[in-house]
C-alpha cells in the first residue's frame, strides 16, 4: 500500500514527522493522566474515544486546581472549540455526503486540516485528509498505550524538551504558507489576540476569537497569488 | 482524575462540535468569500495555538526555555529544512537551553 497519496503535495516526511510528534505527545498525556491517577484502561479509552489531548488535559487542569467535574468538562468543551471551526474549514473541500463528512469529523486536527487545505483540488484534499488522519491517530492511540505501560519511568517530559514539539510541528506547518502579506497579517494577528487575551479569558476562548483574524481574507485579493503556482522543488523525502 | 463517565462527556461534547463544524457547512451554497474566510482559519488557528504553546503556561504569559526551542524551529522553517529536523531541533534547543539554565 502507497504510503502517501501521489500526485498530492504530501510528502513522506511530513507524515513520518507528524506521526512521530503525535506518538510522543500521546505518551507524554498518558503519562500526566497516570500521575494524576487515572486508570490505565480510561487513559486508554479517553484517547480512543475523545481524540483529544486538549480536551482531557483541559479536564485535568481545572480539576488539579480544586474545580468540579462539570467546571473540568465544560472547559474541555471550550477549549476543543478549534477542532469545530477547523472541521467547517476543512468542510468544504471533503465530501458533499453530510453523513460522510461527519464521520470524517472525529479526527479533525490541526495539521491534518492544514496539510489537506494546501492541496489544488478537492479530490487532494480529501485524500490528503484521510491519509494524514490516519497517520496522525493511530501513532496518537499506540503512543497512549505506551505511555500507559512505561508511566514514570519516562522522567520529566520538560526536561526532554517535548513540550516544545508541537509548537515548532505547527510553525513547520504554517511557514510555508506565509507566502505575501495577507496570509502573513492573518497569522500575525491571530497570534496577537490569542496572546493578548490568554490571561482576561478562560482556556480556549483566545483561540476562538483568534479566527477572527481570518477575515481579512474578506475582501477579493488584489491579484493570483502567483507563488502557489511553482511548488518547491526541495519537497523530497526527508527521514 | 479521568473517569468513563467524564470521558464520554468529554468525548459528546468534542465530536459533537467537530461534527456541527463538518455538517452546519453546505459546501454548494457558500459564496467565494466565506470559503475564503474559512481556508483561512486554519493559519488564524494554528498561529494562535502556536504563540500560546510558546509564550504561555497554564493560562500565563510565561517566557522560558521554550522561546528558544520554537526560534530555531523558525530558523530551520525559514530555511526550508525538513519538518522533521524542525520539530527535532526544537526539543532539543528547548531541553538544552533547560539543562544549561
Amino acid at each position: 500500500m502507497r504510503q502517501v497519496p501521489d500526485g498530492t503535495r504530501l510528502t513522506r516526511g511530513e507524515a513520518w514527522t507528524i506521526a512521530f510528534t503525535y506518538f510522543t505527545i500521546a505518551i507524554t498525556v498518558s503519562v500526566v493522566h497516570s500521575t494524576a491517577g487515572t486508570d490505565p484502561l480510561v487513559i486508554i479509552g479517553a484517547t480512543l474515544i475523545v481524540n483529544s489531548a486538549t480536551a482531557t488535559l483541559a479536564f485535568a487542569a481545572v480539576q488539579a486546581s480544586g474545580g468540579s467535574a462539570v467546571a473540568g468538562v465544560l472547559s474541555g468543551w471550550l477549549v476543543c472549540t478549534r477542532f469545530g471551526v477547523l472541521a467547517a474549514a476543512i468542510a468544504p473541500r471533503l465530501w458533499p455526503s453530510r453523513a460522510r463528512r461527519a464521520a470524517a469529523a472525529f479526527s479533525a486536527f490541526d495539521p491534518n486540516v492544514a496539510l489537506a487545505m494546501r492541496e489544488d483540488t478537492d479530490q487532494g484534499a480529501r485524500r490528503v485528509y484521510v491519509t494524514m488522519s490516519l497517520w496522525l491517530v493511530l501513532p496518537w492511540w499506540a503512543g497512549s498505550v505506551i505511555g500507559v505501560i512505561v508511566g514514570e519511568q519516562l522522567g520529566d517530559p520538560q526536561r526532554l524538551g517535548l513540550d516544545a514539539m508541537f509548537p515548532a510541528l505547527f510553525i513547520a506547518v504554517i511557514w510555508p504558507q506565509l507566502t505575501g502579506r495577507r496570509p502573513v497579517l492573518i497569522a500575525a494577528l491571530g497570534a496577537l489576540i490569542a496572546i493578548g487575551l490568554v490571561e482576561p479569558m478562560p482556556g480556549g476562548v483566545p483561540v476562538l476569537l483568534a479566527t477572527v483574524a481570518a477575515l481579512l481574507a474578506l475582501p477579493t485579493p488584489p491579484a493570483p497569488p502567483p507563488d502557489e503556482a511553482g511548488a518547491p522543488d526541495d519537497q523530497a523525502p526527508s527521514c | 482524575m479521568l473517569t468513563w463517565g467524564i470521558v464520554a462527556a468529554l468525548a459528546i461534547g468534542v465530536y459533537g462540535q467537530r461534527a456541527a463544524g463538518m455538517a452546519i457547512i453546505d459546501p454548494a451554497r457558500l459564496a467565494d468569500r466565506w470559503r475564503r474566510v474559512l481556508e483561512a482559519m486554519p493559519l488564524a488557528i494554528l498561529s494562535a495555538v502556536t504563540a500560546l504553546q510558546t509564550l504561555t503556561r497554564g493560562g500565563e504569559l510565561t517566557v522560558d526555555a521554550r522561546l528558544w526551542g520554537i526560534g530555531a524551529a523558525v530558523l530551520c522553517a525559514w530555511r526550508r529544512l525538513p519538518m522533521f529536523v524542525t520539530v527535532v531541533v526544537a526539543a532539543a534547543v528547548t531541553a538544552a537551553a533547560r539543562a544549561l539554565a
